[in-house]
C-alpha cells in the first residue's frame, strides 16, 4: 500500500514540476489560460468519474456542484473578503453539506432514476440561482469581479501565479482522488458497483458507501468550480446548467472511464478540439458532434481506454506468439474483453 | 566549356538574385504593413438561437470597417476584425476575449455579446486594462452602476431605461386619450424581461396615473408554446397589453395569439416588434401593434439612414437588425476617436471617446454622443409607432426629446442609488 502511494506522490510532484516549468519555455498566455481551464474542468470531470467509472452511478446533475463551488466562492469573496484558502475550505464544506443532502435522496435510486433525480436537483439549484437575484445576481451572474487579496505572498490577480496555483490544486486534487480510489474504500466502491447484493451480504453498508462517494465527488467538483470562477472572475448560471453536466459526461466518454487519468485526457482533448475548431470553423457543433460519434460508434470507448486495451491486446498477442502460433481466437478474445475501472 | 554554362548560370542567377533582392527589399514593407494593422477582437454569438443577431453584428461592423479602411483606417492603420464565436456562454466569452488579446494580438475589443457574456468580457477588460466597447448589452447597470465602471470600458448600444422612458410616455399619451386603464403584461421571465417591464409600467403609471396592471404573464425565455399565457390574458380582459418578448419568442407569441383573435380584443404594445427580423417573420402581422424602434430604415426618416439600410441589404441580402446598427456605429466611433487622438493607441482613444459626438444616420438629430460621465451613448434614435403589415412597416414614429429622457434617467439613477 505504501509504495504505490509513494509512486503516485512522485508522479504528482513530477507533473507539477513540468507544469511549473512550462511558462519558462514559452511566453504564450494562451497556454497559461489553457492549463487553468484544464485544471478546472479536469477536476470536475475526474470527480464525475468517481461516480461513473468507480461507483457505477451515472449522474446527469454533477454540474450542480461545479456551479455551487463557483457561486459559493464568489459570494464569500465578494461579501466577506476572507483569505482565499479559508474561502476555498468553506466552499468545499458548503458543497459537502449540499452533496450530503442531495446524495441522501439520490443514491438510493438506481440507474436511470438516479440520473434523472440528480438532473432534477441540478435544475432546482439552477432555478434558485436565477430567482435569488439579491444574492446571486440572477441570470446576469455574479458581477463586479471576484476580489483576490494576496495570501502567503501569492497574488492570484496575477495570471502566472493563478496558473501555478491552479496547477498545484489540480495535482493535489488528482492525487487525493487517486488515493481514494486505491484505498480500501475505493475497492469497496467497486465491489458495490459490480454486485451490490453481494456487497450487502458481506456486511458492507451499500448506501453509506455510495453516499460517501457522492459527497467526495461533489467536493472535488466544487474545487473545479472555484478555479473556474477565479479564471473568469465571476460566476454565471450556465455553470450550474445541465449543459455543464453534459460537458463532463462528454469528457468522460471522450477520455475513458477505466483509466484514472481518462477524464483528464478527455478534458485536454475536448478543450483542444473546442479551441481549435471554434477558431477555424463556423459550424463547430457539427465537428464536435462528429468526433463524439466517432468515439461512441468507432472506438466504443474513451481514448485512453482504447490505448490501454490496444497495449494489453498487443502484450497478450506477443505472449501468445512466444508460446504458440497466434490463433484467431486470442485476438478476438482480447478485443471483446469488457474493461471496467479496476 | 565553362563559358556557356556560366552565362546560363548568370541569366538564371540574375533572375533568382533579382527575385531574392525584390523579396528582401519588399520584406520590411510587407512586415511593416502587417505591423501597421490594428487588430480588433470581436467576440460575438455566431451559433445557437441568437446567431442571426451575432451574424448581423459582424456584417455591419465589417461593412463600416471597409469604409474606414478605405479612408485611411485608424490614424493611418487599417482595422482588421478578428471575429470569434462565444456560443453565448460567459466562460467561453471570457476565454475567447482573453485569447483575442493575449494570443491574437488584438489591441482593443468590440464586445458584441449579449448581457451575461458582456459582464464576463467586462471582467476581462478590467483584468487586461484594454479598450473594450460593449455593443449589444442593453442592461442599464452595465454602465450606470458606478461599482462596475472602468475607465477603459464603454457601451455603444441602446439601453433599457431609455426605451422605457420613451415607451412609457408614448403609451401613457394613448392611454389618457382613449381611457385605457386596465393593462396586462406578458414578458419573458428573466432579468431583462422583469426589469424592462417594471420600468415601462413605472413610467406608464407616472404619466397616466389611472392605469392599473390587472394581469401579468411570465413565460420562460425560448418557450415554444404560449397557450397558457394567452388564455390567462384573454380571461383577464385587459384593454391593453405590454410585452418585451423578442426575436423568435415574440413572433411565436403573435402567431399563436392571432389564432385566439387576441389582437382584436386589446391594444398590443411590443417594444421589440419593429425590427426587420421580427416584422418579416410573422405570417399575418396584425395592423396597429405599437412598437419601439429597434432598427428601421424609415426612422430617423432621413435619406442617410435609408441609404445605410439599403447598402446593408444590397451587401448581405437582408435588412440590418438592432444589433447591426450598434456594431456599425462603434466602428465610426473608433474612427473618429482615432482621428481626434491622432493615434490608434487604446488609452489615447479611450480619452478621445469620452464625450465624443459624431455624425451618424442613427442619431436622433444626426449625431450620437458618447456621454463622458458613464461612457455610454446618448442621442441615438429612439421612438415608438404603430405597425402596418407591409413596408415601410412603421410609417410614423413618435419620440421624446432627449433632454426629457436624460432628466428622467437622472431621476432613475438617483432612485437606484447609482448617483
Amino acid at each position: 500500500m505504501k509504495r504505490p502511494a509513494l509512486r503516485d506522490g512522485l508522479i504528482g510532484l513530477a507533473a507539477f514540476l513540468i507544469l511549473a516549468a512550462l511558462p519558462l519555455l514559452t511566453t504564450s498566455s494562451a497556454l497559461v489560460d489553457f492549463v487553468i481551464r484544464c485544471a478546472a474542468l479536469g477536476l470536475f470531470a475526474t470527480s464525475l468519474n468517481l461516480l461513473v467509472g468507480y461507483g457505477g452511478m451515472v449522474s446527469f446533475g454533477h454540474g450542480l456542484f461545479f456551479g455551487m463551488g463557483a457561486y459559493s466562492f464568489g459570494i464569500i469573496m465578494q461579501r466577506t473578503g476572507m483569505p482565499i484558502p479559508l474561502a476555498i475550505l468553506l466552499t468545499l464544506g458548503v458543497a459537502a453539506i449540499v452533496a450530503l443532502a442531495v446524495g441522501a435522496i439520490c443514491v438510493r435510486l438506481k440507474e436511470i432514476y438516479f440520473a434523472f433525480v440528480t438532473l432534477a436537483f441540478q435544475m432546482l439549484v439552477h432555478s434558485m440561482i436565477i430567482a435569488w437575484v439579491p444574492v446571486t445576481g440572477g441570470d446576469q451572474g455574479l458581477r463586479g469581479g471576484i476580489p483576490r487579496p494576496s495570501f502567503l505572498g501569492i497574488n492570484l490577480a496575477d495570471q502566472k501565479q493563478l496558473y501555478l496555483f491552479s496547477a498545484a490544486l489540480l495535482v493535489l486534487g488528482l492525487m487525493a482522488m487517486r488515493h481514494i480510489v486505491s484505498s480500501p474504500f475505493g475497492y469497496t466502491l467497486r465491489l458495490v458497483r459490480d454486485n451490490p447484493a453481494r456487497a450487502g451480504f458481506l456486511g458492507i453498508d451499500v448506501y453509506r458507501t455510495r453516499l460517501t462517494a457522492f459527497v467526495l465527488a461533489g467536493v472535488f467538483a466544487s474545487l473545479g468550480g472555484v478555479l473556474m470562477s477565479l479564471f473568469v472572475s465571476g460566476a454565471y448560471p450556465e455553470f450550474a446548467f445541465w449543459t455543464m453536466s453534459g460537458e463532463a459526461v462528454f469528457i468522460v466518454m471522450l477520455g475513458g472511464t477505466v483509466a484514472f487519468l481518462g477524464p483528464m485526457v478527455g478534458t485536454v482533448l475536448l478543450l483542444l478540439l473546442n479551441d481549435f475548431v471554434t477558431r477555424v470553423a463556423e459550424h463547430h457543433g457539427l465537428v464536435l458532434g462528429t468526433v463524439i460519434l466517432l468515439f461512441a460508434l468507432g472506438l466504443r470507448k474513451g481514448l485512453l481506454d482504447f490505448v490501454m486495451d490496444w497495449r494489453a491486446a498487443r502484450r497478450t498477442r506477443a505472449q501468445a506468439g512466444a508460446d504458440r502460433p497466434p490463433g484467431p481466437n486470442t485476438i478476438a478474445g482480447t478485443d471483446k474483453m469488457e474493461r471496467v475501472a479496476t | 566549356m565553362s563559358k556557356p554554362s556560366l552565362i546560363a548560370l548568370n541569366r538564371r542567377g540574375f533572375l533568382a538574385a533579382g527575385a531574392a533582392a525584390a523579396g528582401t527589399v519588399s520584406m520590411p514593407w510587407v512586415a511593416g504593413a502587417q505591423a501597421k494593422v490594428v487588430k480588433v477582437g470581436f467576440p460575438t454569438i455566431l451559433s445557437g438561437r441568437v446567431a442571426q443577431l451575432g451574424t448581423s453584428s459582424r456584417n455591419a461592423a465589417q461593412m463600416e470597417v471597409e469604409k474606414v479602411n478605405a479612408a485611411g483606417g485608424l490614424a493611418g492603420r487599417p482595422i482588421e476584425l478578428v471575429i470569434r464565436d462565444t456560443k453565448g456562454q460567459p466562460q467561453e466569452a471570457a476565454r475567447v476575449a482573453r485569447e483575442l488579446v493575449n494570443s491574437d494580438g488584438c489591441e482593443m475589443l468590440i464586445d458584441a455579446e449579449a448581457s451575461t457574456g458582456a459582464f464576463a468580457v467586462h471582467e476581462v477588460a478590467r483584468d487586461l486594462g484594454i479598450l473594450c466597447i460593449h455593443t449589444n448589452s442593453e442592461t442599464s447597470s452595465l454602465t450606470a452602476d458606478p461599482k462596475l465602471r472602468l475607465p477603459n470600458a464603454f457601451r455603444c448600444a441602446r439601453q433599457g431605461i431609455h426605451d422605457s422612458v420613451v415607451g412609457g410616455s408614448y403609451a401613457a399619451e394613448i392611454a389618457n386619450a382613449k381611457n385605457l386603464t386596465r393593462w396586462a403584461t406578458c414578458s419573458p421571465d428573466y432579468a431583462y424581461g422583469r426589469d424592462t417591464t417594471g420600468e415601462f409600467v413605472m413610467y406608464l403609471k407616472r404619466f397616466a396615473p389611472k392605469v392599473e396592471v390587472i394581469s401579468e404573464a411570465w413565460p420562460k425565455i425560448f418557450q415554444p408554446d404560449y397557450t397558457e399565457s394567452i388564455t390567462k390574458l384573454l380571461q383577464a380582459k385587459p384593454q391593453a397589453l405590454y410585452s418585451c418578448l423578442w426575436g423568435g419568442d415574440l413572433t411565436s407569441f403573435i402567431d399563436q395569439a392571432a389564432i385566439y383573435a387576441l389582437f382584436t380584443q386589446m391594444q398590443f404594445y411590443a417594444v421589440n416588434m419593429a425590427d426587420y427580423t421580427a416584422l418579416t417573420v410573422v405570417k399575418n402581422l396584425p395592423a396597429g401593434i405599437h412598437s419601439g424602434n429597434r432598427y428601421i430604415k424609415t426612422f430617423p426618416a432621413t435619406p442617410q439612414n435609408a441609404a445605410w439600410g439599403d447598402a446593408y441589404r444590397a451587401k448581405y441580402g437582408e435588412y440590418p437588425t438592432n444589433w447591426a446598427w450598434q456594431n456599425g456605429l462603434v466602428i465610426n466611433f473608433l474612427a473618429e476617436a482615432a482621428k481626434k487622438a491622432n493615434s490608434a493607441d487604446g488609452k489615447k482613444m479611450a480619452d478621445a471617446l469620452r464625450g465624443l459626438t459624431i455624425a451618424s444616420p442613427l442619431g436622433a438629430d444626426g449625431t450620437v454622443t458618447m456621454r463622458a460621465e458613464d461612457q455610454t451613448i446618448i442621442g441615438y434614435a429612439v421612438g415608438w409607432g404603430t405597425t402596418i403589415p407591409k413596408e415601410p412597416y412603421v410609417p410614423e414614429m413618435k419620440s421624446v426629446p432627449w433632454q426629457r429622457i436624460l432628466e428622467l434617467e437622472a431621476e432613475w439613477k438617483k432612485d437606484k442609488g447609482f448617483t
